[in-house]
């Protein structure tokens, strides 16, 4: 994805930002099909507010085009753009109801007061507040103030929705609640979203495609699932799901992997590293089984907690603590055990150690 | 010992409502006088006092200069202290907490020695225009109440409104006027309401920049019950303390008392 | 990095430029119609015939007369202040616990006094102590006395109207802080064994600290430098700072006399101000 694509969407191309002396985004590319579901994931200060803000037209980009249905938007203010944007801190009017709220940007269109009770009384039911129209804001729940926001920014039909941190301020029972809801009520009007976040779990949940963001460049933009089983960096490995990881030396290498020392004993890798490298070796804990195999390696049980539906042992492998989840209904091993544990070679991924965070 | 605690608690919050409203019930009660003396109007209640205001001597020119003051001194406090508190609240200014401090602190300062201040300040500068020397004297006078407010009300103000007014289809002015102003206004009443009054009421500063021309209202109250206390002055008094109520009134449908207790002391 | 020395301000910063551009209107006023005077008051008061003198001063300060109408000035402040914090402190935790319409009352029943005149309530004061006025009335005809007391122009007279005028000033930075406590945290301290009396002292006292501070410096400095109140209930009976403000100005055109009774009178608001933040930091509480 290096050129912007006609067929897109929304198209980011060649975006940087700097403030002062700080890089906030470096060279980013990101394109959307029309109706796609994108969340950029990320740690705090990794740049993916200030990527939403550059699409909303609240930042301009030092450098770099944005297009949005088939126009060129880069430079276009905030108010010629057609986004909507859901704020963390829902940002709703206070001095307005439900429906001022709800109805604000399609009166500053100009559109009949028919039309805009009609189109207010459409986002209030697909977000279920219909009877809320005439509430004054402060009478509202959190849940309820994020629902206004959300049918506030679908009135306008915008091109984009983009959501910063929405959810962040619910409590968690309501916030995956919400998701599942978000999710399916933006599919239902065919709604592009960028939605972001540094929760994994919504982001996996709510989108189609996941862009993990670090240090103001997407170290991956992928679907969950590919994310998840084949994760392009250390960084992208960390932030998505569980993971056990050991460093390491290349000793070997030939046309199906390499070979890497590490403290605990030598591990195969299915790709090709130079001799000497360092390589970080890692796989998912649910891989781990407590017997020989491909690459194997011997610990001492520091931990074993039964959780339902799984099982997690916490093994020490010479010095580094590596956590396998076992099926729930399986023999744990005792505390202070030494045990042989082992993982699939199509499961193992390698990484430079350079790139490591 | 806690039923003494709250039997005290209450007798004192009865007593000093009670102490506090007395003076306001007798006068309004002796401007319904039948006697120039005072007197509780239990035979008959008078209007004659009321008809007798506008007779007073200066009161009509006196009236209109304390509303003009008052009224001026609050709007352009009110643009130069949101202004200010903006800067102070955003934080991009250096040193914002000592000009919060310093924009305060006339509240904490005796009146008289404002006055005197600004009296020889005046005169060894040669500036002689008595009315926009106590409008600008004003100033001093209300700006702080503006400051404090809407420092309280911008430190409590969520500047992503003015974002979400853009990514709605405001432009910029627009924003200001249709998202910042309007959401703001609970504040802006608060600031408009203690700075009119306090414009309004103020004796100390004011007496030492009036001429015989330009006299103020609450200077020429007090000449007044200096010289001839009769009912006359409890009838104007009434009058004004009507409008204070009718003030209030509107500032607690739209903002509600307890709130302006946190805000205002 | 050479920028972690406090650099002065940078106006190159387009943000900072717009703040410092903000603010510069209510600087200016602060600093010409503020600042400007009152320091030349300062030099105005060490001004005598021949330049610079400290004879408005001396006066000031070791004549038998002007020592006493400094004290006179403290005098009204301090039982102002001591009788606005026994009735305000208590009636303020009443006013934060009570609900709804009660609450709505009461606070209007500060408001209201608050937002009225002083001179309104100075002259109601006149009416309720004269001696042909409404308390006398009312006492000789339910036959307690037989002639009037005299109470208007009197000490008394002078401590009513202040305590009348000053009590809301009290009670509102003290309501403030109160009404945020959490109910229960008497109760708490009750549950550690502290009984009434020590669960005062050791809890509510200090968590309210900040408020009574507060309110104890703004009556305490609005009522050392108080003019109506003093001029219209006892007069020249109880010569203040104020008054001899005035008069120096207003009568006898002595203004370095005058703005040396200002320096004094400002150095006891500067002072409370001074102290109160001290205290009111080593205090810590809710702020």
């Amino acid at each position: 994805m290096t050129a912007p694509d006609a067929g897109l969407h929304l198209s980011i191309s060649n975006v940087s930002k700097r403030f002062g002396a700080t890089t906030v985004l470096e060279d980013i590319h990101l394109g959307m099909a029309k109706g796609e579901l994108v969340t950029l994931l990320g740690p705090s200060g990794c740049g993916k507010t200030t990527l939403l803000r550059v699409v909303a037209g609240l930042t301009h980009p030092d450098t770099g085009r944005v297009e949005l249905a088939g126009r060129d938007i880069t430079r276009a203010p905030p108010y010629k753009r057609n986004v909507g944007v859901v704020f963390q801190s829902y940002a709703l009017f206070p001095h307005l109801d439900v429906a001022g709220n709800v109805g604000f940007g399609l009166k500053l269109r100009g559109l009949p007061k028919a039309d805009i009770a009609s189109a207010v009384h459409r986002a209030l039911s697909l977000v279920h507040l219909e009877r809320y129209a005439d509430r004054p804001i402060r009478a509202l729940s959190g849940g309820q103030q994020q629902r206004v926001a959300l049918a506030r920014a679908i009135a306008v039909e915008p091109s984009v929705i983009l959501f910063d941190e929405a959810l962040s301020a619910l409590d968690r029972k309501l916030r995956e609640a919400m998701q599942s809801e978000l999710r399916h009520l933006l599919t239902q009007i065919g709604a592009t979203a960028i939605f972001v976040t540094h929760d994994q779990e919504e982001a996996l949940t709510m989108s189609d495609r996941v862009a993990v963001m670090y240090k103001g460049r997407i170290d991956q933009l992928a679907d969950p699932r590919t994310l998840y089983d084949q994760p392009a960096t250390a960084f992208a490995l960390s932030f998505v799901g569980q993971s056990l990881s050991l460093k390491g030396k290349v000793v070997s290498s030939d046309a199906d992997g390499s070979v890497v020392e590490t403290s605990a004993g030598p591990l195969r890798v299915p790709r090709r590293f130079l001799r000497g490298s360092s390589v970080i070796v890692a796989t998912r804990p649910e891989h781990v089984t407590l017997t020989a195999g491909d690459n194997t390696l011997t610990g001492t049980v520091v931990g074993a907690t039964f959780q339902g539906s799984r099982s997690l042992v916490e093994i020490d492998a010479a010095g580094t603590r590596l956590t396998a989840e076992m099926p729930g209904r399986c023999t744990l091993p005792e505390r202070g055990e030494t045990v042989i544990f082992s993982w699939p070679l199509s499961e193992t991924l390698s990484f430079s150690g350079e790139e490591h965070a | 010992m806690k039923q003494l605690a709250i039997i005290v608690s209450w007798a004192a919050a009865v007593f000093a409502c009670l102490f506090l409203l007395a003076p306001l019930v007798v006068i309004a009660a002796a401007s319904f006088s039948p006697t120039p003396v005072f007197d509780l109007p239990t035979g008959g209640a008078s209007l004659r006092w009321y008809s007798r205001i506008g007779t007073l001597d200066g009161f009509w020119p006196a009236l209109w200069l304390s509303v003009e003051i008052a009224v001026l001194s609050t709007l352009i406090s009110l643009v130069v202290g949101t202004l200010a508190a903006i800067a102070i609240t955003r934080g991009k200014l250096p040193g914002s907490e000592i000009l919060a401090a310093a924009l305060v602190s006339p509240l904490m300062m005796p009146g008289l020695v404002l006055g005197i201040g600004l009296l020889q300040y005046y005169r060894s500068v040669g500036f002689t225009a008595s009315w926009s020397g106590l409008l600008l004297a004003h100033l001093v006078i209300t700006l702080p109440y503006v400051a404090r407010t809407m420092i309280a009300g911008l430190s409590r103000f969520d500047f992503t409104l003015i974002e979400a007014g853009l990514t709605l289809g405001c432009t910029w002015p627009q924003s200001i006027v249709r998202v910042m102003i309007p959401a703001l206004a609970p504040s802006f009443l608060i600031a408009s309401l203690f700075s009119f009054l306090a414009s309004f009421d103020n004796y100390p500063v004011s007496i030492f920049l009036t001429d015989v021309r330009t006299k103020t209202l609450p200077i020429k109250m007090l000449q007044y019950i200096e010289e001839a206390p009769d009912p006359t002055i409890a009838a104007l008094s009434t009058i004004i303390l009507a409008g204070t109520v009718a003030l209030l009134l509107i500032a607690d449908r739209a903002v509600g008392l307890s709130r302006m207790a946190g805000t205002a002391e | 990095m050479t920028e972690a020395m406090p650099a002065p301000p940078k106006l190159s910063d387009p943000e900072r430029r717009t703040a410092f551009l903000l603010s510069l209107p209510a600087a200016m006023i602060l600093l010409i119609m503020f600042i400007l005077p009152l320091g030349l008051l300062l030099g105005v008061s060490f001004t005598g015939p021949e330049g610079f003198s400290l004879a408005a001063y001396q006066r000031l300060l070791t004549t038998p007369h002007y020592l006493s109408v400094i004290w006179n000035s403290l005098k009204l402040a301090l039982v102002t202040t001591a009788l606005t914090f026994l009735i305000g402190y208590p009636a303020s935790f009443a006013i934060a616990r009570a609900r709804g319409g009660w609450r709505s009352l009461m606070l209007g029943c500060l408001f209201l006094p608050l937002a009225a005149s002083v001179i309104v309530k100075a002259f109601a004061w006149t009416i309720l102590l004269r001696s042909d006025g409404i308390i006398n009335s009312t006492l000789m005809l339910l036959g307690i006395i037989d002639e009037p007391v005299r109470m208007i122009f009197t000490q008394t007279a002078l401590i009513v109207g202040s305590a009348n005028v000053f009590l809301p000033f009290m009670i509102l930075p003290i309501f403030a802080v109160v009404a945020q406590l959490d109910p229960r945290l008497g109760e708490a301290a009750a549950m550690l064994g502290a009984n009434p009396a020590v669960a005062f002292l050791k809890v509510t006292l200090p968590v309210t600290m900040p408020g009574i501070i507060a309110g104890v410096a703004l009556v305490f400095s609005l009522s050392v430098s108080a003019y109506v109140v003093p001029t219209l209930l006892i007069g020249e009976r109880y010569p203040t700072l104020a008054a001899t403000i005035a008069k120096a100005y207003l009568l006898t055109q002595q203004p370095a006399f005058g703005a040396a009774a200002g320096v004094v009178l400002l150095s006891i608001a500067i002072a409370v101000v001074i102290l109160s933040s001290r205290f009111g930091r080593s205090s810590g509480g809710l702020s």
